[in-house]
């Protein structure tokens, strides 16, 4: 008989495992509590920018990080071939801007290490960065340019994944309310709020920010914490930015459609997701510092959504250890859309007991449990 | 306790001897949380990556609005005196502090401090009436022209920035204490609880550390375990240690060692 899989949590993490699981043969259900690409995924800029992120440390989480942008290629032409929603995958570029001579040092250091793992970090400052991105202030003085970094529309990315796993057979459940893990240590049996049994060989957890509520269910202490995040978008249907632009206040995003995606304000507000004055004022204050036409500009949206952050700063990614059919794919924080093709991959070679293809053990799930 | 042990730097009297990096957190959750069980009075952060334009909106500082700390901002990447003069003066005009702590490095492998024109931009930093902390290698003689040259405290470092190494050079580190009348603290290299401790009990003023907590797998309790450490290094410090010797000494009177007959 087929694994059956069920999968807690319906955002991009939770929705790529299913894609990938079932596109390998097994019967995959997912349980959404609210909306499908609801919390962390819907707030997301979509940005696939590891090297802009991660600025000083070649640990696993930056492996992780980089192995996840390359497979990016593959992973959309996975989803295109199951869907004929279309959303853009773009290949931009990003340019991590800075405004002192004293940034040099950090960029060059970066330069230097990121390059041990084959990253195409220049560093571009005067006519050569005025060339790439004509509307920048005069104010900045340089930046490292990645030409590998990329980025997704969110939304529509969300929209045709969901579709794609509709289309190929996946069970989507959403709106359930809550979903209580009855039995989990030989069989995986969940009940859903409206009365629902669920059962299944293979349990995934993916619900971010709510992972903590299974601390109990499974004896695990599992540190994981929603950070709000607050976005907006500019209406620029001219185009006037062509690259990712890392700024240090905020960062800028180009959609096709024309919007500009400015995030983020991150501040703590435990699962509210209501957007504040203040997150977004801080935002678009700062915003002429970069580009100056957005002194004249006002955001025509703006929103929020909560970042599934844990203690260390790294997801939980694997299998319990004394139980394998139970699996942990949560607390990606600001990187989930990133991570998202890479988790799915480990998350199903797991389930096909394979071997892993990356190092997992900074990720165990039950490295926070004494 | 009558008289309480109290640091003073300049004109500012802390309570905690204990200074913080704020940068490299995973994440502002941990990162308050940390901050809150170092606790902390000094924060340390780059002005280059700071918006002086408004610190209160800063990515960094938003978070840490909640207690009134005293600010640190440092000149970290700053590879000349000039630079590190430059983006001290954006600072201080800024309104953000007149605390200054000076780092100009040129080795981007070893970040370590160039002593000279660290030693020119504390000349010029203090007299422009700054209180200034210079960042420096653990050279006995430079700290001692660090202090001539108006720095009202001296951080040697303890081993390069973010290495973990623990102090390497504790003959050195206990020189510059002897020597000194500013205080003294240690900057950088610390990993562990047990490396606080041990510059405590050389006698130093206070600990600067960013890394080792914030990079923790718990930064939280890595916080408290680093305030806990500094405060028995220096109660240590204060209490002084025994002499060490190379035998035994009973540590009871010579009777209570001799075994009786119950009955006698």
């Amino acid at each position: 008989m087929t694994k059956q899989i069920v999968i807690i949590g319906g955002g991009i993490v939770g929705l790529s495992t299913a894609l990938e699981c079932r596109v390998r043969g097994f019967e995959v259900t997912v349980l959404e509590k609210s909306a499908f690409g609801g919390a962390a995924t819907g707030a997301a800029a979509g940005m696939l920018a590891p090297f802009s992120e991660i600025e000083e440390d070649p640990d696993d989480f930056f492996v992780l990080a980089m192995e996840s942008l390359r497979f990016y290629p593959s992973w959309v032409e996975t989803v295109r071939a199951h869907t004929k929603l279309e959303f853009e995958y773009s290949n931009s570029g990003s340019l991590h801007i800075v405004y002192h001579e004293a940034d040099r040092l950090s960029l060059e250091s970066r330069k230097r290490w990121q390059g041990d793992f084959n990253v195409d970090a220049r560093i571009v400052e005067g006519e050569e960065l005025a060339k790439l991105e004509p509307a920048l202030s005069k104010n900045v003085q340089a930046a490292m340019y990645y030409p590998e970094e990329s980025h997704v529309y969110t939304p529509d990315y969300v929209a045709a994944l969901e579709d794609a796993c509709k289309n190929t057979g996946v069970v989507l459940k959403d709106k359930l309310g809550s979903v209580t893990v009855n039995e989990w240590q030989n069989t995986v049996r969940l009940l859903t709020e409206s009365g629902e049994q669920v059962e299944a060989d293979q349990l995934v957890i993916c619900s971010g920010a709510w992972a903590k509520e299974m601390e109990e269910v499974f004896g695990l202490r599992l540190p994981v914490f929603p950070v709000r995040g607050q976005i907006c978008a500019y209406e620029t249907p001219t185009h006037p930015v062509s690259h990712i632009v890392f700024s240090p206040q905020g960062y800028f995003v180009p959609k096709d459609n024309g919007t500009l995606v400015n995030g983020a304000s991150e501040d703590l507000a435990g699962f509210n997701t209501d957007v504040t004055q203040e997150g977004i004022d801080r935002l678009t204050n700062w915003n002429p510092n970069v580009f100056p036409f957005l002194e004249a500009e006002t955001p025509f949206h703006e929103w929020a959504g909560l970042r599934p952050a844990t203690q260390d700063g790294f997801p939980f990614l694997g299998s319990l250890r004394d139980y394998p059919h139970i699996l942990f794919a949560t607390g990606h924080y600001r990187n989930g859309i990133l991570l998202s093709p890479i988790t799915a991959q480990i998350i199903a070679d797991r389930i096909e007991q394979k071997e892993d293809r990356l190092a997992l053990d900074a990720f165990q799930p039950e490295r926070f449990t004494r | 306790m009558t008289n309480k042990d109290v640091l003073k730097i300049g004109d500012k009297t802390l309570t905690s001897r204990l200074f913080l990096g704020t940068g490299r957190y995973p994440n502002p959750f941990v990162q308050q949380a940390a901050i809150d069980a170092s606790a902390a009075d000094v924060l340390t952060f780059a002005i280059r990556r700071v918006n002086l334009e408004a610190p209160d909106e800063d990515a960094i500082l938003q978070h840490v609005k909640q207690k009134s700390f005293q600010y640190l901002p440092n000149t970290s990447g700053a590879n000349s005196a000039e630079e590190a003069i430059r983006i001290a003066r954006l600072s201080k005009a800024s309104g953000l502090s007149d605390w200054i702590k000076i780092e100009v490095s040129v080795n981007e492998r070893t970040l370590l401090p160039d002593p000279i024109e660290t030693l020119k931009a504390t000349e010029t930093l203090a007299n422009e009436g700054f209180t200034v902390l210079p960042y420096t290698s653990d050279d006995p003689i430079l700290c001692k022209r660090l202090e001539e040259a108006g720095a009202h405290a001296v951080m040697p470092g303890a081993a390069p920035i973010g290495t973990g190494l623990g102090v390497l050079n504790p003959y050195n580190l206990s020189l510059i204490v002897e020597e000194a009348t500013v205080p003294i603290i240690v900057d950088a290299g610390l990993g562990s609880a047990k490396d606080v401790t041990e510059v405590m009990e050389l006698g130093v003023d206070g600990v600067l550390m960013n890394t080792p907590i914030a990079k923790a797998k718990d930064p939280e309790l890595m916080a408290l375990a680093m305030k806990q450490a500094l405060e028995a290094g220096r109660n240590s410090f204060l209490a002084g240690r025994i002499p060490k010797k190379r035998y035994a000494t009973a540590s009871s009177g010579y009777d209570s060692l001799v075994s009786k007959p119950n009955n006698s």
